[in-house]
């Protein structure tokens, strides 16, 4: 027997999977179940006039409180700051795995928000995206009040 | 070294669910709490010191997305995790950032969400603790009936039941005394408005009713799993002295890990630790931290104590490591009801981590709570005397992480 | 229990599953693989540390007190003390899951059987190995009980060789 032990492999022989059920909040929860009307919820800081979205109860700039009150709505329209595309995506193994089709995601700031949105955008060739150009939200045909009836982000 | 002074402490409600909150909105709750109570602004705040243990709410490097929520852009902000000491070390690493003339105020906050897990209660950041070595075992042929014995044991206790074993032979103490100590802590969490398990009126009679889960251990034994955050903001002395009224010094600490954890060692190898209940850790540390607060009689000087005890045969039994009392006579103190709030020694009045145990809360509660008390802003649960010293312990892994710091009412 | 309930609200919640079966590959020595074979032969394997003079089982590549190499392996006895012990509450079917099966349902244990787990010090040995005590009542288990090992009628080199241990007979 050598005294340099080797090394030996071994995937998880059981089916082991560990679930996690993260609570939202309940600014966060308002968000999302105010999507069922297709409506869109900001918070604006009351101290500093800084607009989340998706809302959230304390400012990360100046650290004030926002309230239930301070929720307003938006347009859902907004302009691409900035974007990229996608050809290859992980599965849950380590593995890249090629797209059918490019996925283009974007960083969309919404009208009279102030924090940046990443989206994925959709009805678009990726050589027709242009940073600058506008684009509005585009909703699933039955909304549910989840994350999801955001289907995604299309040019105006 | 400069001294170094809490001047304001913070808590949220523990409970077995605080699905009300998102993780970041718990841990910022705490964070102001604590500065409110310590009338500093965020923006005066210089350093961060955080802490949790991530397997159980499944969120890895947490800090990333609450440093906004509790004021920490644009400052250092040091994650620690040593297991159920991850408060207490905190806490010491807030001390070593304004000891060390770095920086003037620091503020250290520790949290666990065990609610974010499927799995309920702790279940999910255990199993993912133990990984490793059951995979190792399992890799090699373990039999299932040796997994099942170990798990029979393990699941809520682990080491914790040996260790019980260990000392109940060796001092005398037997189940009737850990029923005691259990009820004494629900009793004592009633009083405590941001404990879990509050129960008025508690009683060993209540906790004998319990089933038994792994003998000597029944379910009203043993800690629960609770949501919540606790945080402390600490100042040097020339802050603390201007903008607190009775600021709680920090005069001694120490911290001691030991030997591998668990009921045997990384790779399913042994240990050489043969009595889990020795804790050298405990004795050496508290040693040191008695020598660096000037105290040469524990006993005596130690007005009241805030132990480390998800399970009750550890308040016994740490009690004893901290020289609060002789070996193998904690049990007797109980019995004679020392440890009372109106005892020679009370021990973990806020309940403890019996009643409370949030993984990374816990241990800075203890100092938490024993700064509380010095303040005298404890409440339902102060105790009625004056309190010039206090000890605070944390326990980590199985015997790899203590930290004990000594509180006081001066610096000297 | 009559402890002080309170109501919150339960907000929703976002959900994932970390797949560690299909994600994780673990990489160990063989260590345990050597105590492994030396069970198929009857042999309870240790390492042995040169500076303290520690003798470890299962066997370890460091001694975790003087922190030196432990490459010499020696065999302790397969008869021991035991150390400690703890006894789980009476098994119910339903009551709870191993590894994803209820092990009264597939005959692990018998309905309301007490499993004891306890430390056993091999002659020989300076730490503990961790095994189930069978042929004795859980009343009569006491601490500094000589007991022997109980071996696998047909032995494969895995770690389930060394099955339990049983009181000693005189």
């Amino acid at each position: 027997m050598s005294s340099q032990s080797e090394i030996v492999l071994t995937r998880a022989p059981v089916p082991l999977v560990f679930g996690f059920r993260w609570s939202v909040g309940r600014m966060m929860e308002k968000f999302i179940k105010t999507l069922a009307d297709r409506k869109i919820l900001g918070a604006k800081c009351p101290e500093c006039g800084y607009v989340y979205v998706p809302p959230r109860w304390r400012c990360g700039k100046c650290y004030a409180r926002i309230a239930e009150e301070n929720l307003i709505e938006l347009s859902g329209k907004g302009t691409l700051l900035s974007y990229t595309t996608a050809y290859v995506e992980l599965d849950a193994v380590g593995n890249f795995k090629d797209l059918d089709k490019p996925k283009v995601i974007g960083a969309i700031k919404l009208e009279n928000a102030d924090s940046t949105l990443f989206m994925p955008l959709g009805e678009i060739k990726p050589e027709d995206l242009k940073e600058g150009m506008k684009v509005e939200v585009a909703w699933r045909e039955k909304t549910k009040g989840e994350l999801a009836d955001i289907k995604y982000f299309v040019p105006t | 070294m400069r001294n170094v002074a809490i001047i304001g402490c913070g808590q949220t409600k523990h409970s077995g669910r605080r699905r009300d909150v998102n993780l970041a909105e718990m841990v910022g709750d705490a964070v102001w709490n604590a500065l409110e109570d310590a009338q500093v602004g965020p923006h005066e705040v210089d350093a961060f010191t955080v802490g949790n243990m991530q397997g159980f709410g499944g969120v890895a490097q947490p800090e990333q997305w609450l440093g906004d929520w509790i004021g920490a852009p644009g400052k250092p902000v040091l994650r620690i995790a040593t297991g159920g000491s991850t408060g207490g070390c905190v806490a010491q690493a807030a001390f070593y950032a304004v000891a060390s003339g770095l920086y003037d105020i620091a503020v250290a906050t520790a949290w666990e969400k065990h609610s974010d897990s499927k799995e309920p209660g702790a279940t999910t950041g255990l199993a993912h603790v133990s990984l490793g070595n059951t995979l190792n075992m399992i890799n090699f042929g373990v039999s299932f009936k040796h997994l099942l014995s170990m798990v029979a044991a393990g699941a809520a206790a682990g080491v914790a039941c040996y260790q019980a074993m260990y000392y109940m032979h060796r001092s005398g103490c037997r189940v009737e005394h850990l029923d005691m100590v259990a009820a004494k802590d629900r009793r004592n969490a009633a009083n405590n408005k941001y404990a879990h398990l509050q129960w008025p009126g508690c009683t060993p009679e209540d906790i004998a009713k319990t089933k038994w889960v792994a003998y000597p251990f029944r379910y009203g034994h043993i800690c629960p799993a609770s949501d919540g955050a606790s945080a402390m903001v600490l100042a040097c002395e020339e802050v603390a002295r201007k903008r607190c009224k009775k600021p709680v010094w920090i005069k001694g600490l120490a911290a001691y890990s030991d030997e591998e954890n668990q009921i045997m060692s990384e790779g399913a190898g042994g240990i050489g630790i043969l009595d889990a209940s020795q804790q050298i850790g405990a004795t050496m540390s508290a040693i040191k931290a008695y020598k660096m607060a000037g105290i040469k009689d524990p006993q005596k000087e130690i007005d009241l104590a805030e132990i480390y005890q998800p399970f009750p045969s550890q308040e016994l039994m740490f009690a004893e490591r901290l020289g609060l009392f002789d070996e193998g006579t904690a049990w007797k103190a109980l019995e004679k009801g020392e440890t009372d709030i109106n005892g020679k020694m009370p021990c973990d009045l806020s309940g403890g981590v019996n009643a409370t145990n949030a993984i990374g809360s816990s241990a800075l509660q203890r100092i938490l709570e024993c700064a509380l008390q010095i303040m005298g802003k404890a409440e339902e649960h102060q105790v009625p005397k004056e309190v010039h010293n206090a000890v605070a312990h944390g326990w980590g892994g199985a015997t790899n992480y203590i930290a004990v710091t000594v509180l006081g009412d001066s610096p000297y | 229990m009559p402890y002080i309930k309170e109501q919150r609200k339960e907000t929703i919640s976002v959900e994932g599953d970390w797949d560690v079966g299909g994600s994780t590959t673990w990489k160990h020595s063989t260590l345990l693989q050597e105590y492994a074979q030396g069970l198929k032969e009857k042999k309870i394997i240790g390492s042995l540390c040169p500076g303290c003079g520690k003798v470890i089982v299962p066997p370890r590549n460091i001694c975790g007190r003087c922190h030196r190499k432990m490459d010499e392996k020696v065999v302790v006895s397969d008869i021991g003390t035991v150390t400690c012990f703890v006894i789980s509450a009476p098994f119910a079917k339903g009551q709870a899951k191993v590894l994803g099966m209820d092990p009264v349902e597939i005959g692990l244990v018998e309905e309301g059987e007490r499993v004891i787990s306890v430390y056993v010090k091999f002659d020989g040995a300076d730490s503990n190995v961790d095994t189930e005590l069978i042929g004795v009542e859980p009343e009569k288990v006491y601490l500094g009980m000589r007991v022997k090992a109980v071996w696998a009628k047909e032995p494969q080199g895995r770690l389930s060789d060394l099955e339990a241990v049983e009181p000693l007979k005189d």
